[in-house]
């Protein structure tokens, strides 16, 4: 099952180049290029070959893990994305930790009273969510909390320039900062992941708490449920019920929603100059630097697929009934 | 030639159809379809809301603050904030009517098909619908505007062309239910070709889910394409689009200029959240298990 998907991710990574007949010969020739140049160039980067063998080369390359050079700066782009990866999961981890802390329990609460006053504020605020802009969110912030509080540093990375970051351990300057006690360190990094770690909960907790009250009102008309009821069980027992047979779908749901997630993470990093995956990606858009462009979209979509992977396998094991499927 | 007896007589009892079909919605869902109506007046006629010139600078009046001349005051360029926000709304509807439009055409042909042929086509092109569900849908729409090109006309037709799966995914699966079915079965031995087997006797019953979603669809090109001109991919800066203006209105976030980027985005959200409601109630009418159940 995962072969084929991966197949098919390096294809569409491929032809996310070829598609708009990009030709980054003209970009690395120069304007004053000879033809012999320009065929030169051409044949160094394969282009020259007819698509099928382009397209075999290419994956061949990246399972060697080669993701070609930046069409700009020369750079490995491998290298690139593995040192901006850690620093783009630190603000994923948190943002995504904690809006399913907050999703959840309020998907549950609105299901357990469908239709009351505290279901139609939270349907009202979490299509809310679903509206606004990320980035408009971030700059808001940026205004509130920095400009007019000055309870935030400002939006420029993740730690303050006045302060040495610590050693590498995790890749989070907040765990590592505490691992090392390095309290000054671990300070500044959670002043600065404050904002965009709310930014993304924000996001991504309107989501999770649609899909958890839907998910758990079909659970609460489950015979399992009814049955239970029926016998006359103390009603936090039956949440206790709910909530275990819910815990299956919801996590397969929060694991497909991380990939939408992933894009609205790096319209966050673009906006707080984070530093990370998600602004080095968008910055290769902007720029029209397609080989980083590549290896960032391949990049995200591995990233997907081995969240899919990690979800199964949770399911598993809380749920061994599904492993007969 | 005057109108016939008949529509005279259908058109009325067809309107009170329709009301008593939008009766149906939620007050939540009704909310929504009049912020959508309000956004659709001020599109199609900005001309009698703007109070100024939408893309025409005053040097003297740069960075202004809301004021009884500028309503929401004005930009960088000494722009007017206030009729840009207005004009703005021709490009959220613009661009996200044809982009969805181009996605039922796409989506719904190639679900029937797929659906209905099944086999080694169902089975490729079920499995490049899964593959693109692995991208996160802005990043590839970014990445496919930024290579084919950024013109206006692009993004259209590659927000259309990327959101067709939703719709060929949802007919695809009505119709694999629906294929084995008696009245299939019997307009096939009435000798009907598949054209029409597909389009008069399949479209009309699985149709209904797709146009359920088009609402939210929408919602989405509105918020995608306002992202591609906050990054300044496809829409360019002067153009008085609400993500474009919101770019400009960034860099003045952290000096306290607020106004420029807050208005466009307040405006954004009006109607995406709108669309959302419009297309949330629709769900939970023709979807009887999002009803809560007693």
């Amino acid at each position: 099952m995962v072969l084929p998907l991966l197949i098919g991710v390096v294809f569409v990574t491929f032809m996310l180049v070829r598609v708009g007949g990009l030709d980054p010969v003209g970009l690395l020739a120069g304007p004053t290029a000879t033809a012999e140049e320009f065929t030169m160039i051409r044949k160094d980067l394969g282009l020259d070959q007819p698509l099928w063998k382009q397209f075999l080369i290419y994956g061949g390359q990246v399972i060697q893990g080669d993701l070609g050079e930046s069409w700009l700066s020369n750079r490995p782009v491998l290298e690139d994305i593995t040192t901006r990866s850690f620093i783009s999961l630190e603000l994923l981890f948190w943002g995504i930790g904690l809006g399913a802390a907050i999703g959840i329990p309020v998907g549950l609460r609105a299901a357990f009273k469908p239709n009351g006053r505290f279901d139609q504020v939270t349907r009202i605020i979490s299509l809310l969510g679903f509206s606004i802009p990320t980035y408009w969110l971030g700059l808001v912030m940026l205004f509130v909390f920095f400009y007019l509080l000055g309870w935030a540093p400002p939006g420029m990375g993740r730690i303050s320039l006045m302060v040495s970051p610590p050693q590498f351990v995790t890749g989070s300057y907040l765990i590592d900062g505490l691992i090392e006690a390095n309290w000054e360190a671990a300070n500044s990094a959670l002043t600065h992941l404050i904002l965009p770690v709310l930014c993304l909960a924000i996001v991504s907790a309107a989501p999770i708490i649609k899909q958890t009250r839907a998910i758990a009102l079909e659970v609460i008309a489950s015979d399992t449920v009814r049955y239970a009821r029926a016998c006359g069980l103390k009603i936090k027992t039956l949440r206790a019920i709910v909530f275990r047979n819910s815990a299956t779908p919801i996590i397969t749901f929060v694991g497909t929603e991380i990939t939408g997630l992933v894009g609205t993470m790096s319209l966050i990093e673009y906006v707080f100059a984070w530093g990370g995956l998600g602004q080095y990606g968008l910055n290769a858009i902007v720029r029209g630097d397609f080989t980083a462009v590549q290896g960032y979209v391949l990049t995200l979509a591995l990233f997907s697929v081995l969240i899919f992977l990690i979800v199964d396998i949770v399911v598993a094991i809380i749920e061994p009934r599904s492993q007969l499927n | 030639m005057p109108p016939s007896v008949t529509h005279q007589l259908t058109w009325p009892r067809r309107t009170a159809n329709r009301v008593r079909g939008l009766s149906r919605l939620s007050p939540t869902a009704a909310a929504g379809v009049v912020i959508i109506v309000c956004f659709g007046v001020l599109a199609l006629f900005s001309e009698w809301f703007m109070t100024h010139d939408p893309v025409s600078s005053y040097p003297d009046r740069i960075l202004q603050g809301p004021s009884y001349e500028h309503w929401f005051g004005t930009d960088g360029n000494g722009m007017d904030i206030f009729s840009r926000v207005i004009y703005g709304a021709k490009f959220g509807f613009g661009i996200a009517i044809p982009a969805v439009i181009i996605a039922v055409l796409i989506g719904i042909p190639v679900g029937l098909i797929a659906g209905y042929r099944g086999g080694a086509l169902d089975e490729i092109l079920m499995r490049i619908f899964d593959g693109l569900r692995v991208f996160p849908s802005i990043i590839l729409a970014l990445a496919v505007v930024a290579a084919t090109g950024q013109s206006l006309l692009n993004v259209v037709l590659v927000l259309g062309f990327l959101d067709s799966p939703v719709f060929a995914r949802l007919v695809r699966a009505e119709v694999l239910a629906l294929r084995s079915s008696n009245f299939v079965e019997s307009a096939i031995a009435a000798g009907n070709p598949t054209w029409r087997i597909l389009f008069f006797h399949l479209l009309p019953n699985t149709i209904q889910g797709a146009m359920a979603q088009t609402a939210v669809r929408a919602a989405w090109a509105v918020r995608i394409s306002a992202t591609l001109a906050f990054l300044g991919i496809g829409i360019q800066a002067p153009t008085p689009e609400w993500g474009a203006m919101i770019r400009q209105g960034a860099e003045f976030m952290v000096t306290g200029q607020w106004w420029v980027a807050i208005f466009p985005g307040i405006a954004l959200i009006f109607l995406v959240f709108g669309l959302n409601l419009l297309g949330d109630g629709i769900q939970d009418i023709l979807d009887p298990r999002r009803r809560a159940s007693k």
